[in-house]
């Protein structure tokens, strides 16, 4: 069975979570958007984003030989993972002079910070993709890995300022949240079904994950709460109430770092099956 | 790759004495926690009847070696005799190569904050002498051989036992000659 990696559980949460802010606004900005959003917003991903890069380096055995982890980009995922997140932290930067000028380019950088952070999540799944572990090694890890930053890039963007958006922006938010909370719950259970018949480590996950009272944790706070709490607001077409909305970004937030923390504590490796 | 050396393992000999074990430890001067090689008791459910078995496992230098492919700061490479060497001063302890290998042979030391493996003493087999481990071997179970088809082609030869990953993984660079069977003598 896996550990619990408290680096890496804050490292991929807040990282996706920044990088679903960036996507979120590149995405809105097809129509007018308002400026101090858009600061507020750049501001709160680059605040995730170097909270996730400070705790990466908490993972490591020796983080002040982290800059070596960029040399082997031909075969390892984790370099082209540090690859891609420093350069989305530059184009963070890049994007942070733009909104704070009157005429910035700020779709543009938004555009580039995006793309490379998307990529940047990607090569962070694909680390984990590996054929030792069932659990991880599939399509399911790098679609959990975008799910995780398409709810909390919208969700975190509704609760910064609802006010300034249009309803047609909140509408297209509030939609996408809902189609990752949906997706995620349904790809899940594909997921345990697959996994449950892929041979005795994905069994032992399966049996893990169905007695632990994390994942059934994970199922109220990341999928039910969320969508019996965001159904009336879509279904009425309710004003949003700015405590609701926070609620359901807590309620998300604690799912979705339960969901990396079983993530990892769930992984069963193919071993050694002799006695020690 | 000029060749690929690897260990035989006879699990007849192999008496469990962990020799192997000590002699690592004591040509490395190891920390006790990490156990580059270690000795395993074969589970006796695997077999029809009852028997006690052991094999002796350390890094196995692997032909598609999943530590080399994950690690991002290059600390492995694979030597012209197939040789997987661990650059210990090049390891920043991201412990990637650990939840690769289905061996678990790549180990952390919480201690140094690394990770260490074997690397089947490539400094001796430079010297022309044998690894610490296969010097060691009092009933001759270990040895060094290069693996090929010939090998393979052998009477007796297994490419694996019951209670190890599958070889598609990682393609190991160790063979064995599996245990035979005692007489099981029923009185009624």
């Amino acid at each position: 069975m896996g550990t619990w990696e408290w680096p890496l559980i804050i490292f991929t949460v807040l990282g996706e979570g920044a990088i679903g802010i960036l996507l979120a606004l590149w995405w809105l900005d097809r129509t007018l958007l308002d400026s101090a959003l858009y600061k507020k917003a750049t501001l709160t991903s680059g605040v995730l984003l170097a909270l996730a890069l400070l705790a990466s380096l908490a993972h490591l055995g020796h983080p002040e030989a982290a800059y070596r982890a960029l040399s082997h980009l031909a075969t390892s995922w984790l370099s082209r993972e540090i690859l891609f997140f420093l350069l989305t932290a530059a184009a963070w930067l890049y994007l942070f002079i733009q909104v704070r000028q009157s005429k910035g380019n700020r779709r543009l950088a938004a555009g580039i910070a995006s793309l490379l952070g998307l990529l940047g999540i990607l090569s962070s799944a694909m680390i984990y993709v590996m054929p030792r572990v069932p659990a991880w090694d599939s399509v399911q890890t790098p679609l959990f890995f975008l799910l995780t930053t398409g709810l909390l890039g919208t969700l975190t963007l509704l609760v910064l300022d609802r006010k300034s958006l249009t309803p047609a922006q909140t509408t297209g938010l509030l939609s996408w949240s809902v189609a990752c909370i949906v997706v995620s719950s349904l790809s899940y259970i594909l997921y345990l079904s697959m996994l449950n018949a892929s041979g005795t480590e994905g069994m032992a996950t399966v049996q893990f994950l169905s007695t632990s009272s994390l994942f059934w944790t994970r199922v109220v706070t990341n999928w039910l709460a969320p969508i019996i709490l965001l159904y009336p607001i879509i279904k009425n077409k309710k004003t949003l109430n700015p405590n609701l909305l926070l609620t359901i970004l807590v309620f998300s937030g604690i799912g979705e770092f339960l969901g990396r923390a079983l993530f990892y504590l769930s992984a069963v490796g193919i071993h050694i099956t002799a006695l020690k | 790759m000029s060749k690929q050396l690897g260990f035989l393992l006879d699990s007849e000999k192999c008496v469990g004495c962990r020799g192997c074990e000590m002699a690592c430890k004591n040509e490395y001067q190891s920390d006790p926690t990490p156990r580059w090689r270690q000795v395993f008791q074969l589970n006796e459910d695997w077999y029809s009847l009852p028997t006690r078995m052991f094999f002796s496992m350390a890094c196995n230098h692997c032909a598609e070696p999943q530590c080399l492919k994950v690690c991002p700061v290059e600390a492995y490479t694979k030597r012209d005799d197939g040789i997987v060497v661990h650059n210990h001063d090049r390891c920043i302890g991201c412990r990637l190569c650990t939840m690769a290998c289905p061996y678990d042979r790549p180990q952390f030391n919480p201690a140094k904050g690394k990770v260490e493996k074997c690397n089947l003493c490539y400094q001796r087999i430079d010297q022309g002498l044998k690894p610490a481990c296969v010097a060691a071997c009092i009933p001759g179970a270990l040895q060094l051989v290069e693996i090929n088809n010939q090998l393979d082609q052998k009477t007796g030869i297994l490419k694996t036992l019951p209670g190890l990953p599958s070889r598609t993984i990682t393609n190991p660079s160790i063979r064995f000659i599996g245990p035979k069977q005692g007489k099981q003598i029923r009185r009624d």
